[in-house]
């Protein structure tokens, strides 16, 4: 039976699932890059090691605004 | 957003002085000692205690001197600096046991209205910093390279600091809902897990916004 609570519970529960599921997927790619290029050319790694934890953080921001909005369902049930 | 703040009284009548309030004030209180106590003790031959923070001053500068080149890290590096130590201690406090779970005592970045201050204090001191390097090339930045630009360049620097804070607050109040519920599960142990894990969170939340304001200072400030 569907109710209004359940619904929210289910809406939090998929804003936080699904803005997990990407960026991960997301930083998978981008980490593996990193290391590939790293394993080339090792005297750039410092370079590399700083762009990485920049575009790490502007995806992980994505996860962190899913995970707001799944608190703000969550607190209105 | 996130949980109402407990009020624990309110100056003037109007600002309330709530328990994150006084948790900062304790933190700048414990900055400022520190500074003090290095500076009275300044030596030739550092001991032990100025060795390390004077490790870890050069850390920071090589950072952002890295980014901004040595000449404006220079110019800059105290704000810059300045914004790492206030955002790494804050988000250090949370990992004192017990924090989050009395009444009153929380980290000061796990509220909104504590990283949105540091977002706009970030943001007038961008707009400063490019005024200052001349009021022509601060507005020509926002039409080049094309006229159109300018809407989605003006929304950028209003949508900087919103991600900034947000970031910042997002990390750290996720991680200590995450850890009153593992104290909610058991009591003792499960919570290091998240400790563990937050040493290096913190840290890391600190350095993003840190080297996130220098790359737009660098931005800003470019020369032509």
């Amino acid at each position: 039976m569907l109710t209004q609570s359940g619904l929210t519970a289910l809406a939090a529960a998929i804003a936080i699932a699904v803005s997990t599921m990407f960026p991960a997927l997301a930083q998978g790619l981008t980490a593996k890059a990193a290391m590939e290029s790293i394993a080339r050319q090792p005297d750039a790694a410092k370079d590399i090691r700083s762009s990485l934890i920049i575009s790490l953080a502007m995806m992980e921001a994505l996860t962190i605004y899913g995970l707001l909005i799944a608190f703000m369902l969550i607190a209105k049930i | 957003m996130g949980e109402k703040s407990e009020v624990l009284f309110s100056l003037f009548g109007v600002l309330d002085v709530t328990g994150e309030v006084i948790t900062m004030w304790i933190l700048l209180a414990l900055i400022t000692v520190v500074c003090l106590i290095v500076r009275k003790n300044l030596s030739e031959r550092p001991g032990k205690f100025q060795n390390m923070v004077e490790t870890g001053v050069e850390y920071l500068d090589k950072f952002t001197s890295d980014i901004l080149g040595k000449e404006k890290s220079r110019k800059y590096f105290c704000f810059l600096a300045s914004l790492f130590v206030f955002i790494i201690t804050a988000n250090y406090s949370g990992l004192i046991p017990g924090m989050g779970l009395t009444p009153y005592a929380k980290a000061p970045t796990s509220s909104f209205s504590v990283t949105i201050a540091l977002g706009i204090i970030a943001f007038v001191f961008l707009q400063a910093a490019g005024l200052r390097c001349g009021v022509k090339r601060y507005f020509k930045r926002f039409v080049s390279p094309m006229f159109f630009m300018l809407p989605l360049l003006v929304l950028d620097e209003f949508v900087k600091p919103a991600s900034l804070s947000l970031r910042l607050f997002g990390n750290v109040f996720g991680e200590e809902t995450v850890m009153e519920k593992l104290y909610e599960i058991l009591p003792i142990g499960a919570p290091i897990l998240m400790m563990v894990l937050s040493i290096l969170f913190c840290a890391l939340q600190a350095v993003v916004f840190t080297m996130l304001v220098s790359i737009y200072l660098e931005e800003v400030t470019e020369e032509e």
